[in-house]
């Protein structure tokens, strides 16, 4: 794999997607594939932004609001909802997005670091600010988000790890 | 070794674990004092097998015991030596050393390197010491073993992967050198896998073809003498006076012909045949006996001056040599023309042959030796071929009726299986809505569809189920080991060994099964002093039994030693201050020596008694979704039943529903479910609630408050399922129920994390998720948090 899991990958494609009025990045090789939001089964005693399981063709897969996780944008559901299935290490996990906007190239030389403050997201899981026809992409490390202690996503002892 | 050796490795493990499996058997069911020489020849083989296969891979310290196991195996199967019940005990020691060893070279601890060099040391003292006690004579040697040093030709075709191994290929003669001066005439390479070879050496062609076993079967082999093969030539190229007698055999039979001065065949091999010419050394010929040679020996097959039999006679071999053999009879096609004649050259010329039994039996040719007959030699020779090539046989059609596969191919499979019942379902349930008069066609496609998954999924499971045999197989030993260090008489008895199990179970119950019987032999069975005064047989029997019974699988572990001892374990009970009465009923007090640390032993022995056990079977069954229960009959013996879910992937539930969602709760918690009525719900220190069933005041578990979800308020409207949990039963508040089904479960954490309260999830028929409820952790949950979350509802007083 030419990805560097560190997050100082050279060049490569992202899919960006909105949250609210911002705009994300993600690495392309970690989504597996887009689908729609589909109704799912809720976990109990669960963080509110974990809306719960999905069956994804045979396999159990949680599904993770960003937009309630980031405070962004507003969690609705309709047939305009769109999930990003992820992988992320052996795992595959969904998260809900506003809406995908493309795919775009951006090498390390287009990334400008973060500043401390400023962002709803840490900027220990943002690689960097980059931008596309003016528009400012805020590119994530999904991988180190989605396996954070923070997430609850994975058991503390995987997280760590 | 070379690195890409390690690929075998893994084939070899496997292999060694199964001859090691398999001596262990052998070695348990020998009799020591009239032991089958088959059996013994079977022990020699698999550790002839093994130290092959160490060797070739370089675990030069395993090959080092099976040398030392091979070599005083070797002196018995000679009948060298008598077998004693010592030499069992060695065997099966040394059995265990190469399996430690095994486990290191497999990533486990080292073996103990001590106990390798005693094995050693006991098996070397075993093999030297009684050579004289053992003065049995030799099998009359086949008249082939005469010759002690002798030149033979070894011809075969090695597998490819040798053949095109440098390395192993030099491993091969380098093996070969060590007890044969070798002159290498072909030395076979990638393209040419033929070697060609001519040993000087004392060993017999048997056992040069058994030192080839690992890489090719005996008669892959072909051995002659490399001498007569020269002098045989020599005589049919240069020996135009002698007659050489040629057959020839289609639907007009019997043309014979005397070759004077006529090289009757082109090839070495039918050179061959003539091995025992005049004034050769009597060598066999065994190891010519190529299935193409069959039919030709085979018409020899009277003595001289019977020829008109002969056709009649010699046609009863089997189908394959046929084509063969009109191929090599085609060589002597031009007969001479005396049509049914017989061309018989003068009275020194002579015709022997002999007949095998089997179909496929060879006969051989003995050429005109002047006044020489054939003796009965060749005849026990021809007797053994055959029964070599049935063994063969029977090897292959055993070989091809079953396949290594890997587990997580199997379980692949089974998710395939279970994604296809998934959408089977979803399919049925939108042709539901369908009118079944415009969609008839439709319906009755779906329903086929149905039986065929349904029939596809069994099958598929089935896949995974292995006979108990498996775990069965090993208690013989612990039993003989175990019954040796107590002084008991123990008879094993095993019933069911075929019932069926999931592979996972299987892994997962040889533990608790252990431990029962450890418990059974130390606890259980008497020693034979006390039987006899108790007026039973001194050897006690110990059952282990396998049965189905509905959708479990029921195993039982049976022993008629002393039973359990209800005095005993009550007294010891009140000592540790469990909550026990007298006037318990016996099935309670058997459940007592489940309880953590219990033992009733006086003496800890290292067999048992430290109470450790009982309790970590019971948790460990329980683990598995099964059950244990115990019956016992003081002076009589005891009864240990586990029932076991017959699999671990699909899973007997109740769905119910609360808030919305879909919940599975594990049939085999459900003890019973009911419409709870208010007068039956109490509170208990104005904060948790207790439902009054059956006489009975069990905790009152609200699903929908251990979810947090909004469920049903008024207690009326909902259902009661009583569920049985680790403490006893609870009472678990749900919206309603839904129905019955299998359900394949799926992992939450594969890509998730535990949740808790839920043991895993599945998929309904609607293609949605419902998660399975683990009741106990439920109910603890629910206890835990009643406090809290039943506050804002509104309740019974």
């Amino acid at each position: 794999m030419e990805h560097n899991e560190s997050g100082t990958s050279n060049s490569g494609e992202f899919l960006t997607f909105t949250l609210g009025a911002e705009e994300y990045g993600i690495d392309i090789l970690k989504v597996q594939e887009i689908r729609g939001y589909d109704a799912v089964t809720r976990i109990a005693n669960a963080p509110a932004f974990i809306k719960g399981v999905i069956n994804l063709r045979g396999v159990i897969v949680p599904i993770i609001d960003l937009r309630i996780k980031f405070r962004l944008g507003e969690p609705t559901y309709d047939q305009f909802t769109v999930v990003i299935i992820l992988n992320i290490g052996k795992r595959v996990m969904g998260a809900v997005v506003d809406g995908v906007s493309d795919v775009i190239q951006l090498s390390s030389n287009d990334l400008h670091p973060a500043p401390e403050f400023g962002s709803i997201l840490d900027t220990r899981y943002i690689l960097g600010l980059g931008t596309v026809e003016n528009r400012m992409i805020i590119v994530m490390d999904i991988e180190k988000l989605m396996t954070s202690q923070e997430m609850s996503l994975v058991e503390a002892s995987a997280a760590a790890a | 070794m070379s690195i890409d050796m390690s690929q075998f490795y893994q084939v070899f493990f496997d292999e060694t674990s199964e001859h090691l499996a398999s001596m262990e058997a052998l070695l348990l069911d020998l009799d020591v004092d009239n032991p089958s020489l088959e059996d013994l020849n079977a022990i020699f083989r698999a550790a002839h097998s093994i130290k092959g296969g160490s060797g070739t891979f370089g675990f030069t310290d395993m090959t080092s015991v099976t040398h030392v196991l091979e070599s005083l195996l070797d002196r018995l199967r000679k009948e060298e030596l008598h077998l004693q019940a010592e030499m069992v005990d060695a065997f099966l020691a040394a059995g265990d050393t190469l399996r430690a060893q095994l486990e290191h070279h497999q990533g486990g601890p080292a073996a103990d390197a001590s106990e390798i060099v005693e094995v050693c040391a006991r098996l070397n003292l075993l093999a030297a010491g009684n050579v004289t006690a053992a003065p049995t004579p030799a099998p009359a040697p086949a008249p082939a073993m005469a010759a002690p040093v002798r030149r033979a030709r070894m011809e075969c075709d090695l597998p490819a992967e040798i053949a095109g191994d440098p390395v192993r290929l030099a491993n091969l003669l380098d093996g070969l050198s060590e007890i044969a001066a070798l002159d290498v005439q072909l030395r076979p390479d990638a393209d040419n896998p033929h070697l060609s070879l001519v040993l000087t050496t004392q060993k017999r062609d048997d056992e040069l073809q058994e030192l080839m076993s690992f890489y090719l079967e005996p008669d892959e082999i072909t051995l002659s003498d490399a001498d007569a093969v020269q002098q045989a030539y020599g005589f049919f190229d240069h020996a135009p006076g002698l007659d050489a007698v040629v057959p020839e055999v289609d639907d007009s039979f019997g043309y014979f012909e005397d070759a004077p001065g006529r090289p009757p065949a082109p090839e070495d091999e039918w050179y061959g045949f003539f091995d025992d010419a005049p004034g050769l050394p009597a060598s066999t010929v065994q190891g010519l006996l190529h299935v193409e040679e069959v039919g030709v020996y085979g018409l020899f097959e009277d003595a001289a001056g019977k020829l008109e039999n002969l056709p009649n006679r010699n046609i009863a071999p089997c189908d394959s040599p046929a084509a063969i053999e009109g191929q090599g009879y085609g060589i002597f096609v031009d007969a001479p023309g005396g049509l049914g004649l017989f061309d018989n050259a003068p009275g020194s010329q002579q015709i022997t042959r002999t007949s095998a039994p089997a179909p496929m039996g060879n006969g051989q040719v003995q050429p005109p030796a002047p006044g020489r007959r054939l003796s009965d030699g060749p005849s026990v020779e021809v007797a053994k071929t055959g029964r070599r090539d049935n063994d063969r046989t029977v090897a292959a059609a055993n070989a091809e009726t079953s396949i290594r596969v890997s587990v997580e191919k199997v379980d692949q499979l089974i998710n395939l299986v279970g994604e296809l019942v998934i959408t089977q379902a979803m399919l049925a349930e939108a042709a539901s809505y369908l009118d079944p008069v415009q969609a008839e066609k439709l319906l009755a496609g779906i329903d086929l569809l149905a039986r065929n998954t349904r029939d596809m999924q069994e099958s598929v499971m089935s896949i995974r189920m292995l006979p108990m045999s498996m775990v069965f197989s090993r208690f013989p030993r612990v039993v003989r080991d175990l019954a040796g260090k107590l002084a008991k008489q123990v008879e094993m008895k095993t019933i069911g060994e075929n019932t069926e199990l999931d592979k996972g179970l299987i892994e997962k119950i040889s533990d608790p099964l252990t431990h029962l019987v450890r418990n059974s032999l130390d606890h259980g069975i008497e020693i034979p002093e006390i039987r006899i005064a108790a007026g039973k047989n001194p050897k006690g029997t110990l059952t282990l039994k396998a049965s189905h019974q509905g959708g479990n699988i029921v195993i039982e572990v049976i022993d008629d030693g002393a039973g359990l001892n209800r005095t005993r374990i009550l007294s010891k009970a009140k000592e540790r201050g469990l909550p026990v009465h007298d006037a318990m009923s016996d099935h309670e007090v058997w459940q007592l020596i489940f309880a953590p640390g219990f033992s009733t032993a006086d003496v800890v022995t290292d067999v048992s008694g430290r109470g450790v056990g009982m309790d970590v079977v019971k948790r460990n069954i329980e683990g598995m979704g099964g059950r244990v229960e115990l019956e016992s009959s003081t002076g009589h013996g005891t009864r240990t039943v586990i029932r076991l879910p017959l699999t671990l992937a699909i899973l007997d539930g109740m769905s119910v529903g609360v808030g919305g969602e879909t919940f599975i709760v594990p049939i085999t918690s459900v003890v019973e479910s009911l419409q709870p009525s208010l007068d039956t719900i109490h509170t208990l220190a104005g904060d948790s609630r207790m439902v009054y069933i059956r006489g009975e005041y069990l905790p009152f578990i609200s699903l929908a408050d251990a979810f947090n979800l909004p469920g049903v308020e008024d207690i009326t409207h909902g259902i009661i399922v009583v569920v049985e949990v680790e403490e006893g039963k609870a009472a678990l508040f749900v919206d309603e129920l839904l129905g019955q089904h299998q359900v394949v479960i799926k992992s939450l954490e594969e890509n998730y994390r535990k949740v808790p309260g839920v043991s895993g999830a599945t998929i309904m028929g609607d293609g949605r998720v419902a998660l399975i409820l683990d009741v106990t952790a439920v109910a603890r949950m629910g206890l835990a948090g009643s406090g809290s979350h039943r506050r804002g509802l509104n309740t019974a007083p």
